[in-house]
């Protein structure tokens, strides 16, 4: 694989550390970028993402990396994965915190597992848990149907209703794992978190 | 595999990690050694009989006027320390208790001891002629390949000694460690021995060569002298191990001694070895330690590895995997002191320890004796 | 299915890596000695989690201590919680920019538990792990220590595990300080504090020494997580073998492709 270029998305959430960790380990040679500018030139994008929706929402606005991002993703059709509350954000919108809106690329809003929902089961969604693949996916490709990946989270998506090639799991209900269309891609797990499975998924992403 | 001194292959135990090259060791149908045979008939012996044989030997001895019933030879480490504790607090004893200060005591065991007694017991420190010991342990280092004979010597003479004195005629000793550890099982069943069996066993009958080739007069050797067999039959007295009376635990004693008797442990692991909570008294343990893994393919990292799979803490493999990494350090910190505590050339110690080096087990790599054998 | 969690905790004071037995500190290595007897680039591969506490009694340095975090986390692609002396949010901030995905939290609760609504509202909840160090005392109840075991808190540990199941944490990290080190095995009436209905995952710690003191705690339905800090009894490939020997026996814990 050919040096690719990418630039992770640096607004001030998530473990940046990790993600470029495993990018290296892939033998890339990653970019970290909170300008607006260069974020709307990059090649291809990488939004990963801890905490509050508001929050992050807010520091992307306060930035203008919001624009930059939707620029380089729907103007100049770059590739994107969001990871996390970075794939999150490409949704339409999320309950957390009071409603906020999202970057919108995935046709999806973001809201809380409910307890009637996960039973006795436990909150936040923390551990490894098994995701169902498509065959067709860019992403899974050369992973088993069922795989383990990393997950912690409180907020999901669900599947319903999304065009795009998906991958789910369940918990309690079935909900949104990964998502794939065109040049947008998203994890709600997160594949620097997910040892040997993981990696493959990056590897998959930077070869797409 | 490799062929061992003697001839044959070495191997190890199949539970733990004993040594066939351990002198007196012997193992099972299985391949397990005595030591491991014996902790697992441990668990269904009947423990009851032998405590009331422990009550009996007490109340045989017990004084209810204040004085001295029984003697325990400690160090201030956990062993001797939990036996101690047991006596005066479990069993209403009135134990003196007695520590030969070793000839290069190490300041966590000063401290040891101290919090020891100030945790409540009556104690003896005897000091034995310096330079007498000094001599016998350069002579038991020399001729057997033991760094601390003559204060191994004084622990056993120097004890009975005081006890005679005092009218004592009960002596605790810890774990006997033929049986705890794989050796002899001869006193596996009889709690009370003797001075010979002392001579045989512990100072490997080397006991009445060393002193008469030492060139020490009489007045140096006071302390390390067994009193004459009429004395000693004057006095019947009864020497024995704990280990017979309680399943013997070496981690349930530090334990104890931890929380009862101000126990201390060192800041890092000691030379040789993944603990760091035995054996801190004095700076010749690792030296007697390195000369066995030497004579014998096993040092301090094997023993302590075995009490640990013994009592379930870890399996073979991890104790494989610690054996590999830890053992037979060479003491490099405590060679300066050894030098000049022995009055030796760096020359003849090396000498000295290239003499008990076992060819078969060892070959010498940049200086240094490494193992033929893989611990497996 | 959720699976459940492996998780490998390693202590760091001053520099280096100890060993911890009833909270008394061991010397065992620095970083070097670990990497060459860890590599944590193979054997995260066997792991689920690495936790990793700046224990350090007196003054501690957060910049040291984040420069071993960057260090530790760097080829290790499991999630990272690190926590150690964190009381305040700059703190928090600083761990999880050197490599950590979650905070640990002890002492600060105690103080203050209003803490873990900061943390919580600033990172997310599931960024914060609270952490709990429980003994037994004379009457045989068990209660809180924090300070590194020093300090006796007020209440039961019954009543705090309550009140952090009602705070926004991510999970509770549930240490036994009788077991620490011992290699006997884990204190499994420390479950029995546990509210019955219990909404946060739980990390059992304190007293393992081999694989099956591992499995024992996996057994356990209360249990979502087994951690162990013991540095000497997995060295070498002792985390893969205890990690193949927990799959072998059809404990669910993830599977990884290659």
């Amino acid at each position: 694989m050919s040096n690719p270029k990418i630039t992770v998305v640096d607004y001030g959430m998530g473990n940046l550390w990790s993600v470029i960790s495993a990018l290296r380990h892939l033998g890339c040679s990653p970019l970290t970028s909170s300008d607006p500018d260069e974020i709307a030139r990059a090649d291809t994008l990488l939004l990963p993402g801890v905490g509050s929706f508001r929050k992050a929402m807010i520091a992307l606005q306060q930035t203008g990396i919001d624009q930059a991002i939707t620029e380089a993703v729907q103007v100049n059709g770059r590739k994107i994965l969001g990871i996390c509350l970075g794939m999150q954000l490409m949704g339409l919108g999320s309950s957390e915190d009071g409603d906020t809106i999202g970057l919108g690329f995935i046709n999806s809003t973001v809201t809380k597992f409910t307890f009637e929902e996960i039973g006795n089961n436990k909150l936040p969604h923390i551990g490894f848990d098994s995701v169902h693949s498509h065959s067709a996916s860019h992403l899974f490709k050369n992973l088993r149907k069922t795989t383990d990946f990393y997950f912690v989270h409180s907020y999901r998506m669900l599947p319903s209703g999304i065009h795009g090639t998906l991958a789910t799991c369940h918990y309690g209900i079935e909900f949104l794992a990964a998502y794939e269309r065109d040049n947008v891609f998203a994890t709600q797990f997160h594949p620097e978190k997910s040892q040997a499975n993981g990696l493959m998924l990056l590897k998959n992403f930077l070869e797409v | 595999m490799t062929k061992s001194a003697a001839g044959g292959h070495i191997k190890w135990c199949t539970n733990c990690l004993t040594m066939s090259t351990r002198p007196r060791i012997t193992f099972d149908e299985r391949g397990w050694c005595n030591a491991c045979v014996w902790t697992e008939r441990k668990k269904t012996l009947d423990w009851s009989a032998r405590q009331l044989q422990l009550e009996t030997l007490l109340s045989q001895h017990r004084r209810s006027d204040g004085s001295f019933d029984c003697m325990v030879p400690c160090s201030g480490g956990k062993d001797g320390s939990y036996v101690a504790y047991n006596l005066k607090h479990k069993y209403g004893m009135n134990p003196l208790c007695v520590t030969v200060t070793p000839a290069l005591a190490l300041p966590l065991g000063d401290q040891n001891l101290r919090a020891f007694v100030e945790s409540g017991y009556d104690h003896i420190s005897i000091n034995s002629n310096y330079e007498a010991m000094r001599v016998l342990n350069k002579t038991g280092l020399i001729e057997m390949g033991f760094p601390y004979y003559g204060w191994l010597i004084a622990i056993h003479t120097a004890v009975i000694k005081l006890a005679t004195n005092f009218g004592i005629n009960l002596i605790f000793y810890g774990e006997d460690g033929e049986v705890e550890y794989g050796g002899s099982t001869e006193t596996s069943k009889t709690p009370i021995y003797d001075v010979y069996y002392q001579k045989k066993v512990y100072l490997e009958g080397g006991y009445e060569k060393v002193l008469a080739a030492s060139g020490l007069s009489e007045s140096q050797l006071n302390f390390f002298r067994f009193p004459r067999d009429e004395e000693l039959g004057r006095h019947s007295l009864q020497l024995t191990h704990w280990s017979y009376y309680e399943n013997w635990d070496p981690y349930r004693n530090y334990l104890v001694a931890k929380e009862h008797c101000g126990l201390r442990e060192a800041q890092e692991s000691n030379t040789g070895t993944f603990t760091n909570f035995s054996q801190n008294d004095q700076a010749l343990y690792a030296l007697h330690t390195y000369l066995m893994y030497l004579k014998f393919g096993f040092g301090r990292a094997n023993q302590d590895a075995c009490i640990e799979v013994r009592r379930g803490a870890m399996d073979r493999q991890q104790a494989v995997n610690l054996v590999r990494l830890f053992d037979g350090h060479y003491p490099e910190e405590f060679i300066e002191l050894y030098l000049s505590y022995y009055r030796m050339t760096l020359n003849e110690f090396v000498n000295v320890l290239d003499r008990y080096a076992n060819k078969d087990l060892f070959e010498k790599v940049d200086g240094r004796w490494k193992p033929k054998y893989l611990v497996s | 299915m959720l699976k459940k969690r492996l998780v490998f905790t390693l202590l760091y004071q001053h520099g280096y890596f100890m060993l911890s037995r009833n909270f008394r500190l061991q010397k065992v290595g620095n970083l070097k000695w670990l990497q060459s007897n860890y590599d944590f680039s193979r054997i995260s591969f066997s792991i689920d989690e690495l936790v990793v506490l700046d224990v350090s009694r007196g003054q501690r340095k957060l910049d040291d201590f984040c420069h071993a975090l960057k260090e530790l986390s760097q080829g290790c692609f499991v999630p990272v919680a690190a926590g150690g002396g964190v009381n305040s949010v700059d703190a928090a901030r600083k761990l999880l920019r050197s490599g950590a995905d979650k905070v640990v939290i002890n002492s600060s609760i105690y103080n203050d538990i209003d803490f873990v609504s900061q943390l919580a509202s600033e990172f997310g909840q599931q960024c914060v792990v609270a952490s709990m160090d429980v003994k037994s005392s004379l009457d045989g109840i068990y209660r809180v220590w924090s300070d590194c075991g020093s300090v006796c808190r007020p209440g039961t540990a019954a009543h705090w595990i309550n009140q952090l199941s009602e705070a926004p944490i991510g999970e509770l990290y549930l240490n036994s300080m009788e077991r620490d080190g011992t290699g006997q095995g884990y204190d499994l009436r420390l479950l029995d504090l546990l509210p019955r209905t219990m909404t946060k995952p739980v990390i059992l710690a304190g007293g393992v020494g081999n694989a099956s003191h591992l499995a024992t705690g996996l057994a356990d339905r209360r249990v979502d997580a087994v951690a162990t800090a013991h540095l000497f009894n997995f060295v070498g490939d002792g985390l893969k073998q205890a990690r193949e020997a927990l799959i072998s026996s059809g404990i669910n814990l993830p599977v990884w492709g290659s």
